[in-house]
This record gives C-alpha cells, structure tokens and sequence, in this order.
C-alpha cells in the first residue's frame, strides 16, 4: 500500500525531489553560467583597458595586439561556456521529464482501470504530455539562472569595488533592494500569472465550449451570433487583463529603471569624478579605465535578475503542472499487486477468501466473498446492474486490491479480460493482437482473427495485417471490435477468461458468434467467470451466481 | 518553401492586418532598443571626453567640457529607456490580446462551416484538444517571429548610420556582420530547425496518443500481462522525442553562442578600427569610444531571436492543423428555401451513407416514407446508424446515394438558415453552454420572454427544480452543462427545442434517464407541441415504446438496414 509521506507530496516537494535527481548537471549548468559571466566581466575590464591604453597612454593598437587576440579568446570561451551552461541544463531538463513522465505512467498503471475509467483519458494524457513538457523552461531556464542570479552579482560588486568603492557602494545599497523587487517582480509575476492562467483558460474554455456546442449552435442558426461572442468575450478579457498588466508591468519597468539608472548616475559620477568635481571619497583616483570599467559592470549587476524575471513564466507553468500532476501521484493506489497474490493449488484457478472491497470515496462496496474458481468451470454471475458484478470482476481480475482478506490466482499466469467495449489501440491489427501476445507470429495471428470470424474483413483489406484502424485509419464497428478482441483471447492462450458482460452492446448476429465462440473455449478447458444477463450464456455455466442484496448467492440448478 | 509561404500567408496577413498597431508596437521596441544604446553610448563618450579634459586640466592645459548637455542626455536616455520600456510592453501586450480576439473570431468563422462528418468524426477530439493552443502559438507568432527581426534590422540601420557621420569604415563593418548575423538568426536558423520543430509537434501526438492506449487498455494490458511490452513502445517513442528535442536545443544553443561570439567579436574588431583611426587622428576618442559601446549594445537586439525562429516549424505545424480544418472538401453554400409553411412529408429512396474510412455503408438502401404530419418511430441499437439517418434528414450530413425528400426537397441543399427554421432535432448527445439556465435557453429563441421560459421548463417537469434554484433562471450550468444531472440536461435541451416553431422534428431518444413519471407528463407535452408537425423518434429502448404519443409508423434499424415494423400499441 501506498505510505502516508508520498499522498501529502506537495507540488514544490515534487519539482525539489525532481532537481535533486539531476543535481550534478543543474549545478554544473549554474556553474557554467557564472563562468560565461565572469568572462563577461573580463571582456569588459580588458576593453576599459584597451581603451585607457590606446587614448590616454597613446599606445598604438598594433602594440597591444596581442590584448585585442586574448580579448578575442575570451568572446570564445564566452560562448563555450554559454554553450555548457545550455546543453547541461536541457540535458538535465529532458532526463528530468523522463523520470518524472515514467513516475507518472507508473501511478497510472497503479491506479488501474477501475480508477481510469472515471477520469477523462484526453485530460490524462494532457498531464503525461503536455503537463511534464510544461517543466522544460523551469529546469532548462529558470532553476540554474536563479543560482547565477546568486552568485553573479557578488563577483561583479567585487570587481566594482577593487576599483572604486563609491560605485560598488551604490550598487551595494541597491542590493538589498534586489531581494526586494526580485519579491516584487516575483510576486506581481506570480499573480499576473495566475490571474492570466486563470482568466485564460477560463477564456479558453468558453471558446472551447461554443466549438463543442457547434450542432447546437448550427441547429438553432446561432453560428453568427456566437461568432461575435467570441469576439466580445475575448475583447472583454483584453480590456481587464489590460488593467491588471498596467500595474504588473511596473515590475519589469523597474527593474529596467534600475539598470538604466545605475548606467546613469555611475556615468555622472565618474564624469565629473574624472573632471575633479568631486573632491571626497575614491573619485580622484578615478582613471578612464576604472571610470569606463565600472560603467560598463553597472548594466551586467542587474542583468541575471532581469533574465531571471523573463524566465518567471517557466516557474508559474511549471508549478501549475506540477500540481495537477501531484495531484494523480497523492491518489492511493487501488490495483492488486503481484506480490500480494498468494500461491494456489494446481486445480485451483482463482481463490477469493473472505475478500471484500472499499473505495476511499465510496465505502465499502462488496464483499466478504469467498470463492473457489476450479480450473476448467464456467462461472455465471448474474444480478442488477450496479448490485456489484463489476467490482467482483475487477477485485479476481486484481484491478483491485481487496480491502480485507485474500485474493489468491495463479502467479505469472496470463488471463484474457473481455467488457462491452474492447479497447483499440491506435495502430496497426498487428499492435492490437500484441497486446495479448507480444511475440505472436504473424500466422498465428492470422488463425486467431479466422477463428474469431474476423477473416471475411481481413481478406477486404488492402493492407492485411499492417492496416491502421481507429482514429488514424479504418473505423470498425461494435461488433467487428469484439471479434478483434476475441481473437486476442484466441491468440493469448490465456488459461482464466473474465468477461463483463461480453455480449450487451452487440447485433443479434455476433451476439451469436461470441456465444457459441465462449461455448468452445470453455470446452477446451479454459476457465471462464462471466458477469452476463443472457439466458443462454448462464445456461451453458456449469455454476451460477447472483447478487442478492449485496451478497454473492450460488443458484442451484 | 513557397508551399510554407502559402500555408502561412493568410494569418500572417491577419496579424498585420492591424497596420498602424503593428508600425507603433515595432516603433515602440525599437525606441527602447535604441535609447538602451544611446544611454550606453553616450555615458562612455561623456567619461571618455570627461577624462581627457580632466586630463588636460591637470596638466595645466586649458580645455572645458559642457557637462549640461551630455547630462541631460544621459539622464534623458535613461528616462526614455524606462518609459518605452513600460508602455512598449502595455502597447503590444494589448496588440497581442486584439489579435487574439481576431484570431479566434476567424477560426470560429471556419468552424461554423463544418459539417456534421467533421465535427463528430473519430478525429474530433484530437483536433479539439489543440485548436486553443494552436491559436495561441499563432497569437504568439507576433511578438516572437514579427516585431523583433523588424526591430533587429531597423536598428542595425539606425545605428550604422548614426557611427557613418564619424566612422563609415567602422559603419559598414557593422551593417555587413550585422546583417549577416540578422540572416543567420532568422531565416537560416528558421531553416535549420525547421524540420526538427516540426517533428516535435508531430511526437506530442504520438506520445499522447499511446498515453491514451495506455489508459484505455488498461485493463487488457493488465491482464495480458503486456504492460511492460507497452511501456517499452513508449519509452522507445519518447526517447526518439527526446532525441530530436536534444538536437532542436543544440541547435538553439548554438546559434546562442554565434550570436555572442559575432557580437562580442564585432565589439574587439569595432575597437581595433575606431582606435586605429583615432591613431590616425581622424576620430576623436570619445566618439571611438562612443561607437565601441553602441557595438556593444546592439548584442540586445539579437539575443531572443534564434530561440524563436529555430521553432519556427513547430508554429508551421499549428497553421497546418488550422488551415486542415479550413479545407473542407465540399464547402458550397447550399442556398435552396423550405417551401411555404405546410407540413411536409418524409421519404427516402434507395438512401445509403458511406463514411470514409470506414468498411462498411452507415447506412444502405433505405426507403421509407412518412406522411405529412404524421409521427413515426425508428428504433435500434447504439452503432445501427440511427445519428447517421437522423443527421442525413436533417441536412447535416450528404448521402453517399439515393434520395431524400424533405417537403419534397432534399435537406441538405436548404440553406443554412432555412435549416435552422423549418428543420430541429434533439440529438443524442445534447450540448449545454457554459452560461445560465435562460442563456441556454434563448438559443432557440433570444426573444423569449421569462414567462415563455418558465412554460417550456414547465412542459419538461423542471419548473418545480428550478423555482428552488436561490438563483433561478439565471443558475449557471456549468461547462457542458456538468451542474445538472443527465436526465435534467436532455429535458433543458428539450425545452429549449420547445422554444421553435419548425415544421420537421426528430427527437433522439426523448426519455433518457427521466422517470416514468416525469417520462409521462414529457410524452404530453411532446403530444400537443408535436400538432401540426411531422415527427420522427428515435429510440434504443423498445420499452418506452408505449410512452410515445400519437405514433403511427415504426421501422427498426439494424447495422445500417431499414425493417418495416408491425405497430402494435
């Protein structure tokens, strides 16, 4: 069972545990970054340099070549750095998404298909794909600029200082001021933000909502005015959002003031420092080296927190998927797993020993039950829809766990699962028949859809084995999907068959052939357990049992 | 290449089509871009000419420098810099949201030309799923893939220009490694990228589509014991991703360093030319000095471009999927008027409906014939093609063969409008809008009165649910109507049916998830709205056959198959 720690996983937690994961890399990409910032600091102190040396000392530049060449080197090695600092974070970014998408399907395959069938499988895969894609820009971008943002700062002041600590005194008084705005910027990013993300999709749903509703809206003749809806609707969000952004974009405005400021107020200063204006402080020694290097390192100060707050956006979409994400991995897990199944008899193919089931939201739902399944029966259940045949199918299928007591099945055995709507992948024949075989040959899968009555359809098709079916290719009706999916239970060689109503959604004519095709499986010794309402499938069961008020009743013939 | 160009021609004209914001948002970001360099500029010739004179001072030499100007410069550049800064973001900001509304407006235009076959196809959902985003990385298109190379080119021109008065050689160097680097960053790294940033589209899908087998087949893939043979066709799908996606980030990650490289290297070679000419004294330093750092602040210009034109493909990918939709292979516009206002008979003659894709006919051979004013009865299962037939009598959808004859024309040639009149249909899945109860109402009728509201809610028995609503008619339904119960949503959709006045009803399956009783007094009601009109239910249920009111034809479908029926009350 699931422990209590991981159900209260919050989302900042997830995206922690998940740095930690590729901590080496996030570090080693900081540290690069800090790297190519340094050697920015070094091209600026050389040009200052070179231009202290060529104007005010008069050196002829082809004397200082050898300065220009190593000036040069330095842009090189810039970019070789920026270039680690890059590829190591998406490096760690796309490992990063690997683990935690394969945590994620993990869960689901957890969760199983009890759990899966009440939720939507698109908003599913919307939280595989696109939610985990949605973590990229905060581990590429966001996670190593804020530890540059860190330490970069620090070095430059440094340098500021060695050369004029009036400067570095300035951009140290705003330094405190840095955590202020970067809380400033952060949080008028993270509410702009959220109150963006909220109004978005709010507006997206609307948008969204009028598409679905596009018969409707085409029935009544309504398409031209809901057009124009869509219009005003999205103007309307435009004019609010604008009142929101006027004032979140004050945080962005200022970060941009203190640059620009910073530019000119070290630009006076060391003017009129380097005129003898200033009589006090370090501003005599003033060189145009020390004036121009220090000008030129005021903008680079500021810079990591403004690539930071560009960055912000990341942060925002990354929390927002990784809490509807967390919110899948906090869900106990509900399916049975093979370590708690106990070994059976060889006669036996399924035990239930005063096995009963709970759903955390519905309470106790069925049970305790105990039955024994020999191999080779056929087992009828029969009662009222929602009596609780379904669950008892699901808890000897292990797509639940019993809440108390036992469930005992044959270890590492195959069994066929067949309900009124088989599912169809997305692909070829050949990928759905894998999924009961994945090493089935082609011949045997040819013989299995000609004993499930699906050869007559093969032989019309082009493409034979490789033709695509479902939503990129030939659309099979209810009653062609249920001969595909016989034909798995053929191929599988599956010795237990569980079956959920196999025959209710089908024409007269396959409701037949399913019938007669359970009819001789059960003759080849198969053991079959049958949630059914048809009289003639009950009649051939050799046990049958009903649900009575909540209680499994073995009918006596 | 021009088969790109025409797929993105007609949004690319809708985003400009707002000439004038569109001038003044690019003008905007330039005016920043360039106060950004001319603060930078400026500040370096002031320190410069400042440290010269400071130097001549010193030195006993008369010299004097105007501080004012240069000043004001400064502290005015630093102004200029903020202000834009600010209003640039809240011009284009708003330009984008316009564009939005724009957009949406367009595609919505497409969308309400859809036919039936498309908006309820197998693919339906996929589409469905990724038109916002779509539409949001075209809205994106403007700031990431517009307005910056525009800004970038105009800037390397106005700066050019402006270092030309003093250094035309200094000027030229910077127009051609400018310009080179603008055609590198954009449509050369467009290029590069393209097919990768494409295909990373192209992997979402495919992703998403084995997460839903995934999900779907959980069940099987349980059972079979086949979940890690799926798991590993996903891993292996993911990886090939992640590969191309590892590529696509080089590749961005390179063209990063080029541009830092280029412009760092441009910053040394700007300064070995400006001080060689001031060596040669056909330069004064501060103005060397002044053009060094306007080299070095045009780096600013470039920095964002190669991250959005190497994923220039994954935005192609968008305007595919939209223009996809636009192609509708039969998109005529019917324009044939239901005659007069009599009630009018049913018949088909040898109808078939064969979807695409599909192996076998929706429909075939169906002859039926319902008199003028009369009522009938189509019963069958889910799957036997009772959507297909009610779609094809309604218009929506066009028989592959045979003849349909509604009042003696054939429905799908009726106008639009015309439809919308004379023809109604209460469909199996019905959609209820994200507004209030009278909203959703008033779709049938936006003039309808409160009064008229409250009697056809009570013709459907909801009278008495609603009065208890603290907000009546204005209680909102939720996205797709998910406040409600089933039953309460299809008896809102009948009621709001009840509003119109058409000569055709079809009605699918009427009594779902209702109660026999409430069932009942609905049968009523349906019986006296049903006068005068001719009428056709479908049904899956033979049991509440008996609640139909009035019903004197029955035929029953099976896989697409018309059989008479005895009626037998």
């Amino acid at each position: 069972m699931v422990t209590e720690e991981s159900l209260s996983l919050t989302s900042r937690d997830w995206l922690k545990a998940l740095a930690t994961g590729e901590r080496k890399r996030l570090l080693g990409s900081a540290l690069c970054g800090v790297l190519a910032g340094s050697q920015t600091i070094i091209i600026l102190v050389g040009l200052a340099w070179l231009i202290d040396q060529l104007i005010v000392h008069g050196q002829s530049p082809s004397s200082l070549l050898s300065i220009f060449a190593l000036l040069a080197g330095c842009v090189l090695l810039r970019a070789a750095f920026q270039w680690g600092h890059e590829t190591l974070s998406l490096e760690a970014s796309l490992r990063i998404r690997q683990r935690a998408r394969a945590q994620l399907l993990d869960k689901l395959s957890a969760l199983g298909p009890v759990w899966l069938t009440s939720q939507h499988s698109g908003a599913l895969a919307n939280q595989v794909v696109e939610h985990i894609d949605a973590l990229e820009g905060y581990f590429a971008r966001f996670y190593p600029q804020l530890r540059i943002t860190l330490c970069l700062p620090l070095l430059i002041l440094a340098v500021a200082g060695w050369l004029d600590y009036l400067v570095a005194l300035f951009l140290l008084l705003s330094a405190p001021l840095i955590p202020l705005f970067m809380a400033l910027v952060g949080m008028g990013a993270e509410r702009l933000n959220r109150d963006q993300f909220v109004a978005v999709s709010r507006l997206s749903a609307h948008f969204i909502d009028r598409v679905r509703g596009m018969t409707t809206l085409q029935l009544f003749g309504r398409t031209k005015t809901a057009q124009q809806d869509v219009w005003y609707a999205t103007d309307h969000y435009r004019r609010l959002s604008m009142r929101t952004l006027r004032l979140a974009f004050l945080s962005s405005a200022v970060l941009e003031f203190f640059s620009s400021v910073a530019i000119a107020v070290v630009a006076m200063y060391v003017g009129f420092g380097l005129l003898g204006y200033i009589e006090y402080g370090p501003s005599s020694s003033l060189t145009l080296f020390s004036g121009l290097t220090v000008l030129l390192l005021a903008p680079e100060f500021f810079q990591p927190l403004r690539t930071l707050s560009q960055h912000y956006h990341d942060r925002a979409a990354a929390l927002g998927a990784a809490e509807s994400v967390v919110n899948i991995l906090n869900q106990p897990a509900v399916v049975a797993k093979e370590s708690d199944l106990s070994v059976l008899s060889a006669s036996s193919a399924i035990v239930l020993v005063d096995a009963s089931v709970a759903y955390a939201s519905r309470g106790h739902v069925i049970g305790p039950i105990s039955l024994r399944v020999l191999r080779g029966e056929v087992v009828a259940l029969s009662g009222a829809s929602g009596s609780g045949k379904s669950t008892l199918l699901a808890l000897l299928a292990g797509f639940v766990a019993p809440s108390t007591g036992e469930c005992r099945r044959q270890v590492n055995h195959q069994y066929a699962w067949l309900d009124q709507q088989p599912c169809l992948l997305h692909g070829s024949l050949i990928d759905n028949l894998r999924l009961a075989s994945p090493a089935a040959t082609h011949e045997e899968m040819i013989s299995a859809l000609n004993r499930a009555g699906f050869g007559p359809l093969l032989a019309q098709l082009p493409e034979g084995l490789e033709t695509l079916i479902g939503e990129r290719g030939v659309g099979l009706s209810g009653g062609q999907a249920q001969r595909l999916a016989l034909a798995r239970i053929y191929l599988s060689q599956a010795p237990l068959l569980l079956l959920d109503e196999p025959t209710a959604r089908l024409d007269l004519d396959t409701e037949q052939f399913v019938i007669k095709a359970l009819l001789e499986l059960a003759h080849e010794g198969r053991t079959l357990v049958i949630a059914t309402h048809h009289p003639a499938v009950i009649a051939v069961a050799r046990r049958h049992f009903t649900f009575e008020q909540g209680k499994l009743v073995e009918v006596l013939t | 290449m021009s088969a790109i160009y025409r797929d993105f021609r007609p949004w690319l004209l809708l985003l400009i089509q707002r000439r004038r914001r569109f001038v003044l948002g690019a003008l905007l970001v330039w005016v920043t871009l360039l106060a950004g360099i001319a603060l930078l500029g400026l500040s370096g010739w002031f320190i410069t000419a400042s440290a010269l004179t400071g130097i001549a001072l010193a030195a006993g030499i008369p010299a004097r420098l105007d501080v004012y100007v240069p000043g004001g410069g400064i502290r005015f550049f630093a102004l200029v810099r903020t202000v834009a800064r600010y209003i640039e973001r809240l011009y284009n900001h708003n330009t984008v949201l316009t564009l939005l509304a724009d957009l949406r407006y367009r595609v919505f235009g497409y969308l309400t030309q859809l036919s039936d076959a498309r908006l309820h196809g197998e693919r339906a959902s996929d589409w469905l799923s990724r038109l916002t985003a779509d539409i949001d990385t075209l809205d994106n298109f403007y700031l990431r893939i517009l307005v910056p190379p525009v800004v970038a080119l105009l800037g390397v021109m106005a700066v050019s220009l402006f270092v030309a008065i003093w250094l035309p050689g200094v000027a030229l160097l910077m127009a051609v490694a400018l310009g080179l680097l603008w055609l590198l960053v954009t449509l050369l790294a467009a290029g590069w990228g393209f097919s990768q940033s494409f295909q990373q589209v192209v992997d979402q899908q495919s992703l998403r589509r084995l997460v839903v087998d995934q999900v779907q087949a959980s069940a099987e893939l349980i059972s079979y014991q086949s979940s890690r043979w799926h798991r590993a066709l996903i891993t292996h799908q993911e990886a090939q991703a992640f590969s191309n996606q590892r590529q696509l980030g080089r590749k961005a990650a390179l063209l990063n360093c080029l541009v830092t490289s280029v412009s760092g290297l441009l910053v040394v070679a700007v300064l070995w030319l400006g001080s060689t000419a001031f060596s040669q004294q056909m330069v004064t330093a501060p103005i060397a000095v002044m053009a060094v750092l306007i080299a070095l602040g045009m780096n600013e210009a470039f920095m964002a471009l190669p991250a959005s034109f190497v994923k220039l493909g994954a935005s192609y990918a968008a305007v595919r999927r939209l223009n996809q939709l636009t192609d509708e292979p039969d998109a005529y516009t019917p324009t044939a008027e239901f005659p007069g206002n009599a009630m009018p008979a049913i018949c088909t003659h040898q109808l078939s409906l064969h979807y695409a894709q599909t192996l076998q006919p929706a429909l075939s051979n169906i002859d039926f014939k319902l008199p003028a004013g009369k009522r009938a009865v189509i019963t069958g299962n889910s799957g036997a093609g009772k959507s297909s037939l009610a779609g094809v009598l309604m218009g929506r959808l066009k028989a592959t063969q045979g003849e349909v004859g509604v009042g003696g024309v054939t429905p799908w040639q009726l106008s639009a409008d015309s439809r919308a009149v004379h023809l109604a249909m209460l469909t199996q899945q019905v959609d209820l809008f994200d507004a209030s109860l009278a909203e959703n109402l008033r779709i049938a009728d936006p003039t309808a009165s409160d009064v008229t509201l409250w009697q056809v809610l009570g013709a459907v028995a909801l009278n008495e649910w609603a009065e208890q609503l603290p907000q009546g008619l204005s209680t909102a339904v939720g996205e797709k109507g998910q406040q409600l119960s089933g039953g309460q949503a299809r008896r809102l959709a009948l009621a709001r049916l009840l509003l119109t006045n058409p000569q055709v009803v079809i009605l699918d399956e009427p009594f779902a998830g209702v109660d026999l009783k409430t069932a009942r007094h609905i049968a009523a009601s349906l019986d006296q709205w049903l006068a005068k009109r001719t009428a056709i239910f479908f049904i899956h249920q033979v049991s509440s056959l008996s609640l139909l009111p009035g019903v004197e034809y029955h035929w029953h479908l099976y896989a697409g198959k018309l059989n008479q029926c005895r009626f037998n009350d």
